[in-house]
């Protein structure tokens, strides 16, 4: 213990830190890059990333033209969900208005609509959605079929029902009403999920391009040669190296965390600390994978264009940014693999559902299984690279 | 001619002999179609749903196998002495529903009986797909068990047009294909343009009998070839695992999509005279190819829900026109009436791109 602590404290380890430090304060645009980005990124994607479906432009073809069917267009109309964008004559021109992108949706009332309500029999409207955009046109429906029951319960209520002859009343069966309730955001604010998704992307993404520029830099100065002539050993090299990127790191982290309270009012349900504690071990994840970047590179352009080649299958494979059980079956399994993943999980769970540690352990251990050989993989390269 | 023919050609010499720029160039694109038109899909299948069922009837029974019989939802198996919501902050489970005690009962008495559905609401986008697709089981279910009887006076028949399975693959896959073209081509356009600066052999092309619009249309070219090329390698993958066939006319998208290799290639070229510095010119194509593309452009979520604010920046946005026009000719179908002002604005913006990038070029011999 004692001997680590004097290996940790010696004063060329100290030295060689603090000569990092200096190097990336005269850095402007490192210093730039540490603090534009969590607020740039996390703001663009919070407040341009929204499934919000609402103002659906709707077109119609009313051909009952009774008081009737205004009603069930004024039902439809007086949420927010839809927006009356147009009348038209025929089913065809409201075809044709849907193909050129004019309206979203359409509805047809068909020409006996308010004569067979009148007598009591069963009347079909139909609606045409463009489906271009599944998940739209899935919500869309749903809002369409919501308005439209709740209109029926309205008509019951005055009275008009549908009567058959085989059902009598003795043989009535209760219906299931389902009451949902949505839990840990009631007010379905789409934000949440997508900045404390981004938030990952932006810690591992941001820590490897930081840390593979600084890495990258004395090689393609020259001076490694100089660092390896130091009586400074190897590991002593690494851990000056990293240490003042993490500190920088985590402030930025701060920072992101300020923006997420402050600018999108997240709420902190759980114990910050399982926050931060991921946050720092993401942080240490995404400098290893930054650091052996660097050993595969000999300058900061070729180091920037490798992590083209590791930062999208990264960031797409994530569920960051949309749910996991979206992507085909066979690749859910690889989100495993991938730390955002388990950041995103932790920083979920201990904002918006308040977890405790026995629901997020399994994505700590993860998470620390993964930072413990990603730091041990760029060690030895970085060694090897020195050697 | 000939200078323009000899400026292509060396272009494309150099990007061929790096591993590292041609694997950007043609196998990244696919990769990225690949992975991301699943990474950003929203339409979720198979999620899980705890039931409790507090009153084991045969009614309830019969409740709980109309969820298990839709394939969006997988009922999971849960402890009974563990609390419904515990499944939720565990992450075990996306919804949970609650079967009151005397459901069978009040059921057959023709009584109303409340049925609980508890959502994980921290994603809300999947939390009302959940809640849609409960109530249409639930209608559904109502329906089937109750007879015409109980059917409301007025029913629906929704028609999915363009998309009739929902498959969120056809929607993003051309999606997504914009944002290749949108990103590497302008990249390699930009890295090259830099490096000639970088590397001060701008001089050399400066003391040369090139002129600049001989030089500059050389380089465009080259990286429209580029962007053709890897244009024609993403739609063979969106004809054949994305099932995607041309809905309509081909004619705009054919001639968009050339107008929008020379607007992109010029986007590159334009970051990399005006910014000589290999480094910071490709930050500023990831920033204005990737970000602004994919953010403000319509390819996940509609453009009509960004905010006001920022919402006008959209309309000087290049792939957003052209993932229109991309999305008309693959889904819908509209055709000339539906794009043609779209497919105009991609050459406008790509003309004013050459133009800057002009002058750039007239400005860089000054910073070399």
């Amino acid at each position: 213990m004692k001997r680590l602590l004097q290996f940790l404290f010696n004063y060329r380890l100290l030295a060689l830190i603090k000569k990092e430090f200096n190097q990336i304060r005269r850095d402007r645009r490192l210093a730039i890059s540490l603090i534009l980005p969590p607020v740039v990124q996390l703001t663009l994607f919070g407040f341009a990333l929204s499934a919000n479906v609402t103002n659906i432009r709707l077109g119609l073809v009313d051909d009952s033209r009774s008081p009737e069917s205004r009603e069930l267009i004024a039902t439809l109309t007086e949420s927010k969900s839809f927006r009356l964008a147009g009348y038209y004559f025929s089913v065809n021109e409201l075809g044709d208005a849907v193909s050129r992108g004019n309206v979203d949706a359409g509805v047809v009332v068909p020409y006996d609509y308010a004569r067979d309500l009148a007598r009591d029999r069963p009347t079909t409207v139909q609606f045409l959605l463009n489906a271009m955009n599944a998940n739209t046109a899935t919500i869309s429906r749903a809002y369409a079929e919501g308005v439209i029951q709740s209109y029926n319960t309205g008509l019951r209520g005055k009275g008009i029902r549908v009567q058959t002859f085989s059902g009598m009343d003795l043989a009535r069966r209760g219906q299931v009403q389902l009451q949902p309730a949505f839990l840990y955001n009631p007010g379905l604010v789409d934000s949440w999920f997508i900045v404390t998704g981004v938030f990952g992307l932006l810690l591992i993404l941001n820590s490897s391009l930081v840390s593979s520029a600084a890495m990258v830099r004395e090689r393609e100065a020259g001076t490694i040669e100089q660092l390896l002539m130091s009586p400074a050993s190897t590991s002593e090299i690494i851990i000056a190296k990293i240490t003042p990127l993490f500190i920088l790191l985590c402030m930025m982290m701060l920072v992101a965390i300020a923006v997420l309270k402050l600018a999108f009012d997240v709420p902190f349900q759980g114990n910050i600390l399982f926050l931060l504690l991921g946050g720092a071990l993401c942080i240490l994840s995404g400098i290893s994978i930054g650091t052996v970047i660097a050993t595969f590179s000999k300058s900061a352009q070729q180091a920037q264009l490798t992590s083209f080649f590791v930062n999208p299958p990264l960031s797409s494979l994530s569920g960051a940014l949309n749910p996991v059980e979206a992507m085909p079956k066979w690749l859910q399994p690889v989100t495993v693999l991938n730390p955002i993943h388990h950041f995103a999980t932790i920083v979920r769970g201990s904002t918006l559902k308040g977890s405790g540690f026995m629901d997020l352990w399994p994505n700590f251990l993860g998470l620390l299984i993964f930072t413990i050989i990603l730091v041990s993989l760029s060690v030895w390269r970085f060694r090897k690279q020195l050697s | 001619m000939r200078r323009i023919v000899a400026q292509t050609r060396k272009e494309l010499t150099q990007i061929v002999r790096d591993w590292r720029t041609l694997a950007l160039a043609l196998i990244l694109p696919i990769v990225l179609l690949l992975l991301m038109s699943t990474a950003i899909s929203l339409t979720v299948n198979d999620l899980p749903v705890v039931v409790q069922d507090f009153d084991d009837s045969s009614a309830s029974h019969d409740f709980i196998d109309a969820m298990r019989a839709s394939i969006t939802l997988h009922v999971v198996s849960w402890p009974v002495n563990k609390s419904a919501e515990q499944a939720l902050v565990a992450n075990a489970a996306r919804a949970v529903v609650i079967i009151p005690a005397h459901f069978g009962r009040d059921i057959a008495r023709g009584v109303n009986s409340p049925v609980q559905l508890l959502v994980d609401a921290s994603d809300a986008n999947t939390a009302k797909l959940i809640s849609g697709y409960a109530t249409q089981i639930t209608t559904a279910y109502n329906r089937q068990t109750a007879g015409a009887t109980q059917a409301g006076p007025v029913q629906t028949a929704v028609r999915l047009w363009y998309n009739p399975g929902l498959s969120s693959k056809k929607f993003y896959g051309p999606g997504v294909f914009v944002l290749g073209i949108s990103m590497f081509p302008p990249l390699l356009a930009a890295l090259a343009m830099a490096k000639e600066g970088e590397h001060k052999t701008i001089l050399q092309v400066y003391v040369s009998s090139i002129s600049a619009h001989e030089f500059l249309l050389g380089k465009i070219i080259a990286f429209m070839a580029v962007a053709l090329a890897e244009c024609f390698v993403m739609c063979l993958l969106l004809f054949t695992y994305f099932g995607l066939r041309f809905a309509g006319d081909p004619t705009p998208f054919l001639i968009a999509t050339i107008l929008y290799a020379f607007c992109v290639a010029s986007f590159g070229t334009m970051v990399g005279a005006t910014i000589p510095n290999q480094a910071a010119s490709m930050q500023a194509v990831a920033l204005g190819g990737f970000l602004l593309v994919f953010l403000l452009s319509g390819l996940i979520f509609p453009i009509e829900n960004i905010p006001a604010g920022l919402r006008w920046i959209s309309n000087f946005i290049w792939g957003r026109y052209y993932i229109e026009i991309v999305r008309d000719a693959l889904l819908q179908g509209g055709g000339w009436p539906a794009v043609w002002f779209k497919v105009l604005i991609v050459g406008v913006i790509g003309t004013t791109f050459y133009g800057i990038a002009w002058r750039g070029m007239r400005k860089m011999q000054v910073k070399v």
